[in-house]
């Protein structure tokens, strides 16, 4: 253990060895983890054997076997990549053209009371509004082509980004701007240097809940009309009859909605090291 | 030690308020007088501590002295010029520290230089200075949720030193901290404002806190609402000063009965 002393506040580095112990072990919760993924399986396996539901529960194994087999057979002409690849690249188009409307469109509701008088009774018409519901509204319109899916992750994704960068401005500290003006700052520095750098924290929590919202929107969508899409293979599934196949797409949907909200999260910590919690947002 | 109203005329004066009024419009137009005719002149290099209770009023004055707040009637001065709205002559320190959650301490307490356009090298050697000057070398690099209250509180005051003011406007600026670390960081300010001397105008609650500290004190009190009564008191005492001598108590005692604070 070292000691320094810094401003009359003692700094202490403990770094100490643990001992190892059963107790330790039983609580330490990468143990704990490790322990209940791994009843859930067996559980899981136990009843789908047994089928204590009935035929309509496959095993963990007979899941992973029907993924394994999509990665190589074409399902309207595509394997499983090229499905996954279909979900993700509509929801990155949806998500990306939504947060590059949404997000300046909020901090600039936020920071100019004309705007907002104007915009917000007609975005909190849209707001409460589930997208889903746009689904078949969004067919007659755009067909059942991809844009019509592309439109509505935008819908579902547009409000968080929207929403976040809004309520990111209004809830920073009114006196972090009298800092900046009696620094010696104008109203440019305002914005600049404390609105936008204040708010990014619950701008970045935007994208995140945009992006989750994302997957649950191409799922509404492929489910009523697609030829491709992981939504569509677990609608397949459905009509051959084939729980393993419809478990499949769950699995991988969740998969590939965690890795891209990982990858969003690594982001935010390379942007901003400073992050600190928001609460109630 | 004796009560004496502004016999150090022979001072220049720096900050000046003259018959300053402010009436806040609550909801449902009901006024609230929160300053009631403050005359108060602040001398040059001196350390000026108002006392005063919450709700007395103390705050909106520093902030009408700060340009934040523009009072009903009346006027405050700087050098004889009237004062419009916040300025670098002027540097703010906030009881809630206020600093940028998202730059280090390094980025804190150069951002009035960097607003006033110092060229990098310059205003990094100005930040360094002050960095070194409130005790927080090595702490450069670490971000403000990093750092514990008093350690933020000693960023707040770099960060309004850096900028050179004229004038340091402290705002209850120990008000969050545990008593110990408090008293510590009274005897900081007393030994920066030493080292680096300004005027500065330092608004606390705690009567032991102002002897510490003030050369003079003002006592503001808020229960009567449009009677605010303003006490000026020397405190003729050596620094640093000890809570504990005889004139010390005898100054605490004689402002805490003439002004019938619980403090």
């Amino acid at each position: 253990m070292s000691t320094s002393t810094v401003a009359n506040e003692i700094v202490q580095n403990v770094r100490e060895k643990k001992e190892f112990s059963l107790l330790a072990l039983i609580r330490n919760e990468y143990f704990l983890y490790v322990v209940s993924s791994v009843a859930f399986v067996a559980i899981w396996h136990w009843v789908a054997a047994e089928q204590i539901l009935g035929k309509s529960l496959a095993t963990p194994y007979a899941v992973i076997k029907e993924l394994y087999r999509l990665t190589s057979t074409e399902l309207a002409g595509q394997t499983l990549w090229g499905h996954i690849w279909a979900s993700t690249q509509r929801i990155l188009i949806g998500f990306i053209l939504a947060s590059l409307v949404g997000v300046p469109l909020g901090l600039f509701m936020a920071l100019n009371r004309t705007a907002n008088a104007i915009i917000k009774p007609v975005f909190d018409l849209f707001k409460p509004m589930p997208p889903i519901a746009w689904v078949s509204i969004a067919i007659l319109w755009f067909g059942i082509g991809e844009a019509s899916k592309v439109f509505i992750i935008v819908i579902g994704t547009f409000v968080p980004c929207l929403l976040n960068s809004y309520n990111g401005i209004r809830l920073i500290e009114p006196e972090l701007y009298d800092v900046v003006r009696s620094l010696g700052g104008e109203s440019r520095d305002e914005i600049f240097q404390v609105s936008f750098p204040a708010a990014f924290p619950a701008i970045f929590a935007g994208l995140q809940i945009s992006l989750s919202i994302g997957w649950t929107c191409v799922l509404a969508a492929e489910l009523v009309s697609a030829r491709s899409g992981l939504g569509w293979i677990i609608v397949q599934g459905m009509k051959q009859t084939k729980p393993e196949m419809v478990i499949g797409g769950m699995l991988i949907i969740a998969l590939v909605a965690w890795l891209s909200s990982e990858a969003l999260a690594h982001l935010e910590k390379l942007l901003c090291p400073w992050k600190r919690e928001i609460e109630g947002l | 030690m004796r009560q004496v109203k502004d016999n150090i005329a022979t001072q220049k004066v720096k900050i000046s308020c003259e018959n300053i009024r402010k009436i806040f419009i609550q909801k449902g137009d009901q006024q609230v007088h929160v300053l009631e005719n403050i005359s108060l002149d602040v001398y040059e290099n001196e350390f000026l501590v108002i006392l005063g209770p919450g709700q007395s009023g103390k705050s909106t004055l520093l902030r009408i002295i700060a340009g934040l707040e523009t009072p009903t009637e009346g006027k405050a001065f700087l050098d004889d010029k009237p004062i419009e709205g916040p300025g670098p002559d002027r540097g703010l320190v906030f009881q809630s520290y206020m600093l940028f959650a998202w730059r280090t301490v390094l980025g804190n307490v150069e951002m009035g230089p960097k607003l006033s356009g110092v060229p990098r090298e310059e205003r990094r050697r100005i930040a360094q200075h002050y960095i070194d000057l409130v005790g927080l070398t090595g702490f450069e690099k670490h971000y403000p949720h990093q750092l514990s209250g008093g350690m933020k509180q000693r960023v707040g005051i770099a960060r309004a030193y850096a900028n050179k003011p004229q004038v340091m406007l402290l705002d209850e600026p120990f008000g969050q901290l545990d008593a110990q670390t408090r008293l510590f960081m009274e005897k900081e300010t007393e030994r920066i404002w030493q080292t680096d001397k300004r005027t500065v105008i330092f608004v606390t609650n705690n009567i032991d806190e102002a002897i510490i500290l003030g050369d003079r004190i003002v006592t503001m009190e808020g229960k009567l609402p449009g009677r605010m009564g303003m006490q000026v008191y020397n405190v003729d005492l050596d620094r640093p000063r000890e809570p504990t001598d005889m004139e010390f108590l005898k100054l605490r005692h004689q402002i805490t009965e003439a002004s019938e604070l619980v403090l």
